[in-house]
């Protein structure tokens, strides 16, 4: 199965509120690294919500359409059943965070599906690894710092060895340290166990060198989706969606257009200057 | 719980929308239990450092448990049970002659606003503004009603008392009453249900 999350003529709206999502037709492909974008309030949130479940059938509202989740559609699902396969994790990753102790925080989920309890504290020992959190299950989650419980909050959904994760602005509250730090914990992750990974990210620098697809929602809509190669200029194009590529996308996309040339998605400033530099684009050009 | 619906071009931003299909949050599970704990002990809280003024106490814990029935609007058996409990966190701080009386004092109050809420829903006046203070005066009335008529039981007191002396004073506290849950019950309804239509996008 190459399609993961496949999401067909989806309408939504909230309980008394105008439509949200309009006409989305999406398809996530087996182990991509896909990026979600657009402005403040485009329907980014709900979205990720569509595919994990949560909206419609624990928001409430009106919907039309269908989600389907590794083949199967979410209509009659429980939330918590997908999210054996799906794993979410909110901007507000606190709200998220249940237990008393960062071992207990993870196990949580794999005890209420009924995993033995010797399953559960292996599971637990190796996300806690996984996510650079070893030997701190008995850890109070007030003595973790904020990056360390978002870390904690990660590990819960590895824990159920998700084939999706999907994560709503991952670095939003972090600083650009921190940002680089998880992204590439994420990438380890993405390779190490081939994890589909969906991500509602606003600073693309972060992610610049693992996405591996983009799409773009404006206005409920999907204005634009695909491999990052394909859909940039697409964006590029669009005056309301252009400020929300990288800059380094950008300038490509100018030079595009200014010189006709063509060039390679770039994937850093280095790989930009060593392009630029091989085609006689200004000599004195540094990273 | 599902069903279809056709919701016309008019009502929605574009033209082209296929009919769409209502489903009702089902995020309750057990969180009822959750909200209903929490305002219990507010309740209880306030009950307890509430000053009497000329007289006069609003009873909390019915403010609270009119809030829970409003926003939960949950089946009769249930509201049974909530009265029940509220019935029972009032025993162990009752000044009365006969604390009993609150258990079915109570009982009557929850039932009450209950199947108010229940009618207002039926005739399509559950969202209506002043349902909360309405429901809360009810229940407190009859609440108060109650207890004072068991009261005047136990204690022999002639009925002219409790109809010119105890009654009023139960009017003035389910005026109180009702304007503590219609006062209350939209902040409560924020907080809980966020999420519902106002949500970050």
């Amino acid at each position: 199965m190459n399609s993961m999350i496949s999401v067909s003529n989806f309408y939504f709206n909230y309980l008394r509120s105008d439509l949200v999502l309009k006409n989305v037709n999406i398809e996530i492909e087996k182990g991509s690294f896909t990026v979600i974008i657009g402005p403040s309030g485009a329907g980014k949130t709900t979205l990720c919500k569509a595919m994990t479940g949560i909206v419609p059938f624990y928001s409430g509202g009106d919907y039309a359409g269908e989600i389907r989740v590794l083949g199967e559609s979410t209509k009659g699902k429980k939330v918590s059943d997908l999210a054996m396969k799906v794993g979410l994790m909110l901007e507000d990753y606190e709200s998220q965070l249940v237990s008393l102790t960062a071992g207990e925080e993870v196990a949580f989920s794999l005890l209420n599906h009924g995993f033995p309890p010797e399953e559960a504290e292996e599971r637990t020992r190796l996300a806690l690894e996984d996510v650079g959190l070893p030997g701190r299950e008995s850890y109070q989650l007030d003595e973790l710092s904020g990056g360390q419980r978002q870390r904690l909050a990660l590990a819960s959904l590895l824990a159920v060895h998700p084939e999706i994760i999907v994560l709503d602005e991952p670095v939003s509250a972090m600083d650009p340290d921190g940002g680089e730090s998880l992204y590439k914990l994420l990438d380890k992750i993405h390779k190490e166990h081939g994890t589909t990974f969906i991500v509602v990210e606003h600073r693309l620098e972060f992610v610049l060198p693992y996405m591996t697809d983009l799409i773009a929602v404006k206005n409920g809509e999907i204005a634009a989706q695909g491999h990052c190669e394909d859909v940039v200029p697409q964006i590029y194009e669009d005056e309301e969606l252009r400020p929300l590529l990288p800059d380094l996308w950008q300038v490509r996309s100018n030079l595009e257009k200014k010189t006709m040339h063509q060039f390679k998605l770039w994937r850093s400033a280095d790989e930009a200057v060593k392009e630029l530099q091989s085609k006689g684009f200004g000599r004195g050009v540094r990273a | 719980m599902e069903e279809t619906v056709n919701i016309h071009a008019s009502e929605k931003e574009c033209n082209t929308t296929p009919a769409m299909t209502h489903v009702e949050a089902n995020q309750e599970g057990y969180r009822w239990v959750a909200i209903t704990a929490m305002l219990f002990a507010i309740g209880i809280i306030l009950h307890t450092v509430s000053p009497n003024v000329g007289g006069v106490t609003p009873n909390w814990t019915i403010a609270m448990y009119s809030i829970v029935i409003n926003l939960t609007r949950p089946p009769l058996k249930r509201a049974i049970g909530i009265g029940f409990v509220a019935g029972l966190t009032l025993i162990p701080s009752s000044k009365s002659a006969f604390p009993l009386g609150n258990i079915a004092s109570e009982l009557s109050g929850a039932t009450t606003c209950c199947l108010l809420v229940k009618a207002f829903v039926a005739c399509h006046m559950g969202d209506w503004r002043l349902t909360p203070f309405i429901t809360g005066f009810a229940s407190t009335f009859v609440s108060g009603g109650v207890f004072t008529f068991i009261l005047k039981l136990v204690l022999g007191l002639p009925l002219k008392v409790w109809i010119f002396a105890m009654l009023p004073v139960v009017a003035v506290v389910g005026v109180l009453n009702g304007l503590i849950t219609f006062g209350l019950f939209r902040p409560v309804k924020k907080l809980f249900y966020a999420q519902e239509g106002g949500e970050d996008k």
